[in-house]
């Protein structure tokens, strides 16, 4: 009877209080409400076990989003920042190794957003998953278009990649938003994107290249930021060595 | 009143009890439980003792020492002595207040 009811607690249990346990059970008579409450035990103890366990998992789930979308963010900004220089004809590059570090860059963002957004998402999932979404639509518009654009050419392709960039800066002035009021991440970084976002129209409205020069910088400057973050955030946050 | 160790649930008070029981020295499994049913007249089951020894061991308020045969006893530390003070205090307030609220004066 008492190796059956020591036989109803998990494993990992016994071996830590299996032999205590049995003695105190060899030192009693057992009664029914002995009985009952060790059932009660073993089922809190399978219960805890299974709680830790879905921890455990949900926290490496985080954290390698966490990394991921980090190390996509600074890749990302820096392979952008990249095709700017490139791009800006001050370099004797083809265009298309620029263009191909554009489409490289785009891509990361997107990889970085999702990252991201998969960690962020436990405080505000809704507004998460809609920057996301937006984001996500507007880049990979963009990213169709631009290659649409290099290859076949055309003025639609231009006009639709002017599109998908629209939706993908709406998107990014939203995870902005999102990454500012969750302060899951830094809101320093947070506060560049949406400078990075809304910059651009001023620079239109206003025909001034220096906002346009201001809004890259701040867009790729708080990528690179959230990402350093992100990657710090996922470090213990004690020292794992013994004293 | 807050309570000090709210995660612990339905193993709150059994905790204090074997916090208390501690607080005079350490002490096995089966003395905590002589003891605790000596104090309040109640017995402790040994599978909730055990849910909450595995508590409050995992919170790092009792550390288990090294066992005599197949006892091992468990000792009260610096954090459990500080939060069964704090919960002391906390039910002696709680205690002076419902006295003066039922107009009866201490002693």
């Amino acid at each position: 009877m008492r190796t059956l009811l020591i036989r109803c607690y998990p494993a990992a249990w016994r071996e830590r209080y299996g032999d205590e346990f049995a003695s105190i059970l060899d030192e009693r008579p057992l009664g029914p409400f002995d009985v009952a409450d060790i059932l009660l035990g073993a089922l809190d103890a399978r219960l805890r076990l299974r709680d830790r366990r879905a921890d455990v998992i949900e926290g490496k789930g985080f954290s390698m989003s966490l990394r991921i979308g980090g190390i996509a963010a600074i890749l990302g900004a820096v392979s952008l920042a990249t095709a700017w220089f490139l791009g800006s004809g001050l370099f004797a590059v083809a265009d298309t190794f620029a263009g191909f570090l554009l489409l490289l860059g785009l891509g990361l963002l997107l990889v970085a957003v999702a990252g991201l957004t998969g960690f962020q998402a436990r405080t505000d999932p809704v507004a998460s998953w809609a920057a996301f979404a937006l984001l996500a639509v507007g880049t990979i518009i963009a990213m169709v278009a631009f290659v649409g654009a290099a290859t076949l050419g055309g003025d639609g392709y231009w006009n639709l990649g002017t599109l998908g960039l629209l939706i993908a800066i709406f998107g990014t002035l939203l995870f902005a938003i999102v990454t500012y009021q969750t302060a899951a991440l830094s809101r320093g970084a947070a506060l560049l994107l949406a400078a990075g976002s809304v910059l651009p129209f001023a620079a239109m409205v206003s025909n001034l290249m220096i906002l346009t020069v201001a809004a890259l910088v701040c867009f790729l400057l708080g990528w690179f930021l959230l990402g350093v973050q992100a990657i710090r955030l996922d470090r213990p946050a004690t020292d794992p060595r013994p004293a | 009143m807050e309570p000090t160790i709210p995660e612990f649930g339905r193993f709150a008070e059994p905790s204090l009890l074997i916090l208390v029981s501690l607080s005079d020295g350490p002490k096995h499994g089966y003395a905590i439980m002589t003891d605790v049913e000596q104090a309040t007249g109640r017995p402790l089951g040994p599978g909730t003792l055990y849910a909450a020894l595995a508590r409050l061991e995992e919170r790092g308020m009792i550390e288990a020492l090294t066992p005599v045969d197949r006892r091992r006893p468990y000792r009260l530390t610096a954090v459990g002595a500080a939060n069964l003070t704090e919960q002391l205090h906390g039910l002696s307030a709680f205690a002076r207040h419902g006295l003066k609220q039922l107009g009866v004066t201490e002693p």
